[in-house]
């Protein structure tokens, strides 16, 4: 009995190192770094400081500041994500021509590095040269080029149409593949019932998909939530800090300010509110089992 | 035993043979001069190897201090901006180089190139080139317009662009990089000193909230929506961005680094090869003729380098007079050797030499602090509130006075 017991914890000691080094490890001493004063140089200076990090950080309006725009942008974006990606996967699970070729094309946007994705999109925001004011301006709409990355909000929304241009491909991906498992005879037998498209949408299509979406929304919020790269590359935060997420906040903090303790204080922040979005999302979309109430 | 000795004796020859090879980090605005550079200098000294890692400006200081901290000895030369200097020192990356400089450099380099890697007293690098923000205007859009001199005054600068727009030639004067980025404090400063104004006082309070200072900012906000000269996408473009309007002949009037020299004149990235000069930066107050911004870079040996001599060499042999001028003539650089100033050739061959040496007498430095970068950033930020809109000049300079005191410990 000893015996097996022991070749047992053998067998998963491999991955349990290697999950205690990339996973447990680095969360840790993030948690242990927002309690010090740690710099990123002389790191062997730092002291142990109690919770002075959290008090400066959540005292400091560029913080809340912050916090609103990262919750804005999480909010829009992934609602429109997925609404356009429910409504796209729906599209692509009807039968008709070149519909494999469709399907393959929504993962190209999606395959886009987000580097790219940002450079190209700045281009078509471009105020003097930018595709989005030539075709705006050549219909009619705009009597003026539109600077579009020139004020806060209106910056912060076109980053967001970039972010969501690429990344709403990954609802389509993940309910299509949820869709084709519902079997075709639940529809048939709503529509004899008599159910419009509206009805068989949220009595049928949703309840059913209701895994798949709580899955990807889990997915895409706590991405969203800790957006950086984008944002690195359209705008740097700028202008007067209107596109500040809470990512660029600890980039700056850790790596520009040279403060890594708090840094590492708004990680751990960050993390948290990641954690408490992933269980409200688990608890509204999975506590049951999923029932169809025609 | 002689098996062993055969074995060692083969590793001391191989291992005295062996390259060294030297990791230069460097902002990429000199690029094609430095790999050019860099191939000469690896036919003088074979058994030196250098390989160069080019940044966008923007990048190097994150990517300079962040590699460093990691490993120390990661890049053996690095490119210092004159604002970092402090900073760098204090954090211990730079050796210092005082008892490797020779008499001649000592004596003949400009002191206000060399004083951008000296601090407390000690030398830690070589400076590249002297550099500052000039003013650049096409000559041939003024022209058309009928002007027929670049402005000497911040309110010229406003009619003649008022004139270029009226005359359909431009649909805005001039484009700038106020994005939030370092550029934007050098604008600043050119501005801010032009108008008379300064950072801090004798006492080392900051002062910028007032006079000059509180002027620039009323003057950048005015220019964008008051007057209409200023291109509204100047408020996220970077100093770098902005160059295309004007390698383009979208606007008629830029101020940026000496670098743009080359852009300006290269056919592949413009067209308007020839046609734009140089000229003082315009006046904002009377008594002052001009006023710029200084932005000189120099190279320095790290710290934690394992090849400090061969480090060395390289450095010096980009500070020579060879070379110097060189990137003088095919990429308009303004060189470090007092001397190079009268030289024929350079005369000859860099048809703005004279105009550029002559902004070379009106210069400010950006403050000399070593919590720089943070100071710099509070500035952005507020300068960028007061050009959305979102606070009044005086409210924003304020809120940065503010900020700025309680940084410094005031």
């Amino acid at each position: 009995m000893v015996k097996k017991d022991a070749s047992r914890w053998i067998m998963i000691l491999p991955a349990t190192i290697i999950i205690a080094m990339a996973l447990f490890y680095p969360v840790i001493s993030t948690v242990v770094i927002s309690f010090q004063d740690r710099s990123l140089f002389m790191p062997h200076l730092s002291r142990f400081v109690g919770i002075n990090n959290y008090k400066n950080i959540l005292s400091s309006q560029e913080f809340w500041s912050a916090l609103k725009v990262t919750i804005y942008f999480t909010v829009i974006s992934v609602f429109a994500e997925f609404v356009i990606g429910l409504f796209t996967a729906i599209l692509l699970n009807q039968n008709f021509k070149m519909k494999t070729f469709l399907r393959a094309l929504v993962i190209l946007p999606w395959a886009i590095p987000t580097v790219a994705n940002g450079v190209l999109w700045q281009w078509i925001f471009d105020a003097n040269y930018g595709a989005l004011n030539g075709l705006l301006y050549q219909l009619g709409i705009i009597k003026d080029y539109v600077n579009w990355l020139g004020s806060p909000f209106l910056a912060l929304n076109m980053v967001i149409i970039a972010d969501v241009w690429k990344n709403c491909w990954f609802f389509t991906i993940v309910l299509l593949g949820a869709l084709q498992t519902i079997p075709k005879s639940y529809f048939e037998a709503a529509e004899v019932d008599g159910a419009g498209f509206w009805s068989r949408l949220f009595k049928v299509t949703l309840p059913l998909l209701r895994p798949a979406i709580a899955v990807s929304l889990v997915l895409r919020t706590s991405e969203a939530f800790k957006v950086f790269d984008i944002i690195y590359i359209m705008t740097k935060g700028g202008p007067a800090n209107g596109t500040q997420v809470l990512s660029y906040y600890v980039y700056h903090k850790s790596f520009e300010a040279m403060k890594l303790g708090e840094g590492a204080a708004i990680s751990t922040i960050i993390a948290v509110v990641i954690l408490a979005a992933a269980i409200f999302y688990t608890k509204i979309l999975m506590r049951e089992e999923v029932e169809i109430n025609a | 035993m002689r098996k062993f000795l055969i074995v060692v004796l083969t590793f001391v020859v191989i291992l005295s043979f062996a390259k060294v090879t030297i990791r230069v980090i460097s902002s990429d605005d000199f690029a094609a001069f430095r790999r050019e550079a860099i191939k000469e200098f690896e036919k003088l000294y074979p058994d030196i190897k250098v390989e160069l890692i080019s940044v966008g400006y923007n990048q190097l200081y994150q990517k300079i201090v962040t590699t460093l901290a990691v490993d120390p000895g990661a890049f053996d030369v690095i490119d210092v901006d004159c604002i970092w200097t402090p900073e760098f020192v204090e954090m211990g990356l730079l050796e210092q180089i005082d008892d490797r400089l020779t008499e001649d450099m000592k004596k003949n380099i400009l002191p206000s190139v060399m004083r951008i890697l000296q601090y407390k007293g000690k030398t830690y690098g070589l400076p590249m080139f002297d550099d500052v923000l000039f003013f650049y205007y096409n000559e041939d859009l003024l022209k058309k317009a009928g002007i027929l001199r670049p402005p000497a005054t911040w309110d010229e600068f406003v009619v003649f662009s008022q004139i270029l727009q009226e005359k359909g030639l431009v649909k805005y004067g001039s484009i700038w990089g106020w994005a939030q980025a370092e550029g934007l404090i050098c604008y600043y400063t050119m501005l801010l000193s032009s108008f008379g104004g300064r950072f801090f006082d004798e006492n080392g309070e900051p002062v910028f909230n007032q006079g000059g200072g509180l002027k620039a900012l009323q003057w950048m906000v005015d220019a964008i929506y008051k007057y209409k000269v200023v291109d509204p996408a100047s408020i996220n473009s970077d100093d770098r961005a902005m160059l295309h309007a004007l390698a383009n002949g979208d606007v008629a009037f830029g101020f940026n680094w000496s670098f743009a020299w080359t852009i300006f004149n290269d056919p592949e990235q413009s067209t308007q090869v020839g046609k734009i000069k140089v000229a003082l930066v315009p006046s904002g107050k009377p008594g002052i003729v001009s006023n710029t911004s200084s932005g000189s870079m120099g190279l320095a040996i790290t710290r934690g380098s394992k090849h400090k001599d061969a480090a060395w060499k390289f450095i010096a042999f980009l500070a020579n007079r060879k070379q110097q001028k060189k990137q003088s003539i095919k990429y308009g650089a303004m060189p470090i050797w007092e001397d190079l100033y009268h030289d024929e050739e350079i005369l000859k061959y860099h048809p703005e030499f004279e105009a550029m040496l002559k902004q070379l007498y009106y210069v400010t430095d950006r403050p000399s602090l070593v919590r720089y970068t943070e100071f710099s950033r509070i500035l952005q930020i507020y300068i960028q509130k007061a050009l959305t809109r979102q606070m009044t000049p005086k409210e924003a300079l304020d809120a940065a006075v503010k900020e700025v005191k309680k940084l410094l410990g005031k």
